[in-house]
């Protein structure tokens, strides 16, 4: 066995430059496989851990949405919000207005998601998670309770919204109706994104300033985790009954979240393998091709190896070893690569977009990179070495 | 003993027939050296193809110690030419990736035989054909005859009965020649059969019997 590595090492090394080229057409193949499921996975896990920081908050929206999307089919009422209050385990919940506004700003007029919320529920809604902006020493304030006409906007509105940054104390027309921001609240990027893009009010402005009295959604907080999914289906019962319409309500624990979620990230991982497969065909080509050229310059080897007792067998465990030791050096290249190119791509989304996707690299997921490499590499070697084998030893003998 | 019986070979050219050998019967006893001679294209070759197992016949029968070899698989030719034939050809044929000792003892790796004692039956042989100095060189760094005389130590490496050369002077200079000559009647002295096809009359009158072909036809 040693020699006939040693054969097949010669036979690479007589031909570097297209060996090489073939070994890089497979790195590359695996590499991208590797990279982007280990990234697949690194963002699972991050948007995972988001929702498990939120694994007490029940969402309750109209309409039975799916998650992801946000077709509203009607609105909450107050009796609504008081009746879910009135549910046993419910810890909190909070009323949230949501609707599209024309936000004025500067003489720029924009279409933001305008929240009406009582000031004292964000934090029940959101966690501690959402700080106040620095602002150049103005922090800014929270939201009260008497405030009027006072907005705390999200991270973006204040940023890339408008032509001129907003800062504290900055006059907004919302509505045609002028509003202080008082606070601008950190950023928060993820699933969160929603609050950088949002403007907040006090319910009372929100009704009373904007006509916005329809409750868009009900964000629920449990004492119990273990109690989300009985209470969300008493609160869809609930509103349901209130509404005397069936499936009016859509509430959703986190914990469902978490599920659609991994659906969702199966199905990406599968179109995240089919692309980056692409790459690994060209590279079963490359190989093949390899392989085909090789069979064909080495003909009278064959042939004189037929000539002087090789049996069929042998030439083609030659070639096939060959395919083998190509693929195997790629598929390891490739995991390497991989390893590096999911670890610099992480870093340079962190940078570029501060959301933290860690490039999550599975030993199994290596494993079975190079399993595809060997796999590809013998597949598209049996091909050419089938033919090496075959040939008749004296047409062989008498070619070159 | 190598016997031919109606041995035909007709090889296909754009439609047309043509007989590379027309119903060749010749008889080879153990440990005769034979020349085949004959002009280019009269099939003296195919007929060394042929008794070599490279070649399947169209019709008739070659038959080597008794078996008719019309008749075997690929795996089985393959197995004979291991155990009973040496190969020399014009060209050397040596596998120019692997230096002196590795091409001799190739054949010896496709008979299964371990590494140690491959190398040191191998080196043997090269020291017989008086190479023992240039164990370590590819053939690229070797003379014509050099070459010739590894290719010599290959063909022997198995111990075949049957040393087979096809022009094995053809590609030296007349010394050269000769001195390959004398070494395949030193292995025709030692019992082997040694059958060589030649343009060379000089070269053929070497031989104890002369075969002339023409034609495809063995005319003695």
């Amino acid at each position: 066995m040693k020699d006939a590595f040693l054969l097949v090492y010669r036979s690479i090394k007589e031909r570097k430059a297209r060996s090489t080229l073939t070994i890089l057409g497979i790195t590359v193949g695996i590499g991208a496989v590797i990279a982007l499921i280990s990234l697949g996975f690194g963002m699972q896990a991050s948007i995972t851990e988001q929702l498990i920081e939120m694994a007490d908050v029940i969402m309750v929206t109209p309409g039975s949405a799916e998650f992801g999307s946000w077709g509203v089919v009607g609105s909450f009422t107050d009796r609504d919000l008081a009746d879910v209050r009135r549910i046993g385990g419910v810890k909190d919940a909070v009323a949230m207005r949501g609707e599209m506004e024309d936000v004025e700003f500067r003489g720029e007029k924009l279409r933001i998601q305008v929240v009406g919320i009582d000031p004292r529920d964000i934090g029940a809604v959101f966690g501690t998670a959402i700080a106040l902006q620095e602002d150049e020493g103005i922090a800014g304030r929270d939201l009260r309770e008497n405030d009027r006409r006072a907005c705390q906007i999200g991270y973006s509105i204040a940023t890339d919204y408008f032509g001129e940054e907003i800062r504290v104390n900055d006059r907004l027309s919302i509505n045609g109706s002028k509003f202080r921001v008082v606070g601008i609240l950190a950023k928060q990027g993820g699933f969160r994104s929603e609050v950088d893009t949002s403007i907040y009010v006090t319910t009372r402005d929100s009704i009373t300033m904007l006509d916005n009295k329809d409750i868009s959604t009900i964000f629920v907080r449990v004492w119990d985790i273990g109690d989300a999914e009985r209470i969300a289906n008493e609160i869809e019962a609930r509103i349901d009954e209130n509404h005397k319409l069936d499936d009016f309500t859509s509430a959703m624990t986190m914990s469902g979240a978490i599920e659609q979620l991994g659906t969702i990230f199966g199905l990406l991982q599968v179109v995240l393998i089919a692309l980056s497969s692409i790459s690994l065909l060209v590279a079963a080509m490359g190989i093949m091709n390899t392989m085909l050229m090789a069979v064909m310059e080495r003909t009278h080897e064959i042939g004189v190896m037929k000539a002087i007792g090789a049996k069929n067998r042998n030439i083609l465990t030659l070639f096939l070893l060959e395919a083998s030791v190509v693929s195997v050096i790629g598929g390891v290249c490739g995991c390497m690569l991989g390893v590096i190119a999911a670890r610099a791509i992480s870093f340079g989304i962190q940078t570029a977009f501060t959301v933290e996707i860690a490039a999550i690299v599975k030993p199994e997921v290596l494993l079975g990179g190079l399993a595809v490499a060997i796999l590809v590499g013998i597949l598209s070697g049996l091909y050419p070495a089938r033919k090496a084998a075959k040939m008749s030893p004296v047409e062989a003998v008498r070619y070159g | 003993m190598i016997r031919t019986e109606h041995l035909t070979k007709i090889y296909r050219m754009g439609g047309a027939e043509v007989y590379a050998l027309h119903d060749v019967n010749l008889e080879i006893q153990d440990g005769e050296f034979v020349a085949i001679v004959g002009p280019s294209g009269s099939g003296k070759s195919t007929l060394l193809n042929m008794i070599g197992c490279l070649d399947k016949p169209t019709s008739g029968s070659v038959f080597i110690d008794g078996v008719d070899t019309a008749w075997l698989s690929d795996n089985e030719l393959a197995e004979i030419r291991r155990e009973k034939i040496g190969f020399v050809f014009q060209q050397y044929n040596l596998v120019h990736t692997l230096n002196a000792l590795e091409n001799v003892a190739l054949p010896l790796f496709f008979a299964g035989m371990k590494r140690e004692m491959r190398m040191e039956m191998a080196k043997e042989k090269l020291e017989s054909v008086g190479l023992g100095d240039r164990l370590y060189h590819k053939p690229s760094e070797l003379s014509g005859g050099q070459q010739q005389r590894v290719a010599i130590a290959r063909a022997l490496a198995n111990d075949p009965e049957i040393i087979i050369g096809d022009e094995p002077t053809g590609n030296v200079d007349t010394t050269t020649g000769n001195a390959i000559m004398d070494m395949l009647e030193g292995l025709n002295k030692e019992g082997r059969t040694v059958i060589v096809v030649t343009h060379n009359i000089e070269i053929a009158a070497r031989a104890g019997i002369r075969k002339r072909m023409r034609d495809g036809r063995v005319r003695d």
